[in-house]
């Protein structure tokens, strides 16, 4: 390549873009005009700014997935009191990143105990419902949240769908770091009361169940996946709907 | 369009009011940046983590969209620092081998009319995604989004030369892989845009 055609080269860019002041405009477009091989990269330059400007919009209109503007409106509404670090939702964070954390260390010395196992789910449950709670009246629809779980963990798991019995409402499925990896948690409303459904795959347990940090949590195992069900209290009001969650799950 | 906002927003929920407008179009870029939607959904989740924390950071009188931008790229980096220093430092390397090598192909027969014909989508977001990463950031982030040199540069933490020669060898990339995909009549071949200004 010639100096001058070097030189030409490096304008191309902004002689694409047109950002070019007049007189180098001119300049680079008479160089074209004499040179053919200058010519031909000019075209793929140009060509491919002007393909991409024409078809930018459609390819700025990616769908989003399911819940994303909604997790991220809640993030918003979370930042916008006067005092962040006074917000429900950060104090919950904080206590459930505690909980985490001396439950991590304590899962070095037991992985297998059932009443870590309720604490650290019942610290995701806290986290999960602080900061990703829906907005009001939203639901998810069952098969939309199995195929999400098919999709990203590769797991066969029928998600109970909202029923009237128990008056319980889907809300929610997210991925919740447990142990090493990541598990599915997914979101109820029961009687009006949070209710979380983790499934632990290809693990199996004995019943149990546990009341720790104001939350009841039900341990149970089906078809080689542990579930564990978390409800604010164990009392009545969601006991018919941890019934049809137990007895839908598998 | 999109607002390219050059005053900076009142208020906290005026913010977030903003911020959230650019949802989809950085949802978009991270599906560029990740090509996997469940990255691209954590990123972009992120990101707006981030923004909200530390919107008083946000300098008033400055681009709220750049900003945003910015956000996601440093995140994207940092992720990708962590999964696997080595692959970084490979990355770039080849970045500038290709560099080196790109653009200086054989002579193409250029028509003398050009003729724009819309191309699939498909066929573009394929071609984009084939891209090495460095040169499909700095396109996309000049002519799909329409930044500066100097907002690419600060988005990517590169000198603004090194984003033109990006823009340069990436579009050129882009469009020989257009014009070479076998069943693709599909580019403006374009030997000047150029040619209107004659």
């Amino acid at each position: 390549m010639k100096p001058n055609c070097r030189r030409i080269c490096d304008l191309l860019t902004q002689y694409a873009d047109g950002t070019l002041p007049d007189a180098q405009q001119g300049e680079v477009q008479r160089h074209l005009d004499a040179c053919p091989p200058c010519r031909v990269i000019a075209g793929k330059e140009c060509g491919a700014r002007q393909l991409l400007r024409a078809s930018a919009d459609r390819l700025r209109a990616e769908p989003l997935p399911p819940g994303l503007r909604t997790r991220c409106q809640a993030l918003a509404a979370g930042q916008s009191t006067a005092y962040p670090w006074l917000r429900p939702s950060i104090r919950f964070a904080i206590a459930a990143l505690l909980i985490l954390f001396v439950g991590a260390l304590l899962s070095i010395v037991t992985r297998q105990s059932d009443a870590l196992l309720a604490a650290q789910l019942t610290a995701d449950h806290v986290k999960c419902f602080g900061l990703f709670r829906p907005a009001e009246g939203t639901s998810l629809d069952a098969a939309q949240a199995q195929r999400m779980l098919a999709e990203r963990f590769g797991l066969d798991v029928h998600v109970p769908p909202s029923s009237t019995e128990g008056s319980v409402d889907l809300l929610n499925a997210r991925r919740c770091l447990y142990a090493d990896g990541r598990i599915p948690h997914l979101m109820y409303e029961a009687n009006g009361q949070d209710m979380s459904l983790f499934v632990l795959e290809g693990e199996s347990r004995a019943p149990a169940e546990f009341t720790a940090f104001g939350h009841h949590t039900r341990i149970w195992s089906r078809g080689g996946n542990t579930f564990v069900l978390i409800t604010p209290k164990a009392d009545e009001s969601v006991a018919a709907a941890a019934r049809y969650v137990a007895a839908e799950a598998h | 369009m999109f607002g390219r906002s050059s005053s900076a927003p009142s208020n906290a929920e005026d913010f977030s009011a903003e911020a959230l407008q650019f949802l989809e179009p950085l949802f978009a870029t991270a599906m560029r940046l990740t090509r996997n939607r469940a990255d691209a959904e954590d990123l972009v989740q992120d990101t707006f983590v981030k923004a909200f924390r530390h919107s008083g950071q946000f300098k008033r009188g400055t681009n709220l969209r750049a900003w945003l931008y910015t956000i996601l790229h440093n995140t994207w980096r940092n992720r990708r620092r962590d999964a696997s220093r080595d692959a970084v430092e490979v990355d770039s390397e080849q970045v500038e081998q290709a560099a080196a090598g790109a653009g200086g192909g054989e002579p193409v027969d250029t028509p003398e009319r050009i003729l724009m014909r819309s191309t699939l989508d498909a066929d573009l977001q394929a071609a984009l995604d084939e891209l090495p990463d460095a040169f499909r950031q700095a396109v996309w982030l000049r002519d799909v989004e329409e930044f500066t040199y100097a907002e690419i540069a600060e988005m990517l933490s590169v000198p603004m030369g090194t984003v033109m020669s990006r823009i340069s060898r990436g579009r050129r990339m882009l469009f020989e892989k257009l014009s070479s995909a076998p069943d693709a009549p599909v580019l403006p071949v374009a030997a000047d845009a150029a040619g209107s200004r004659r």
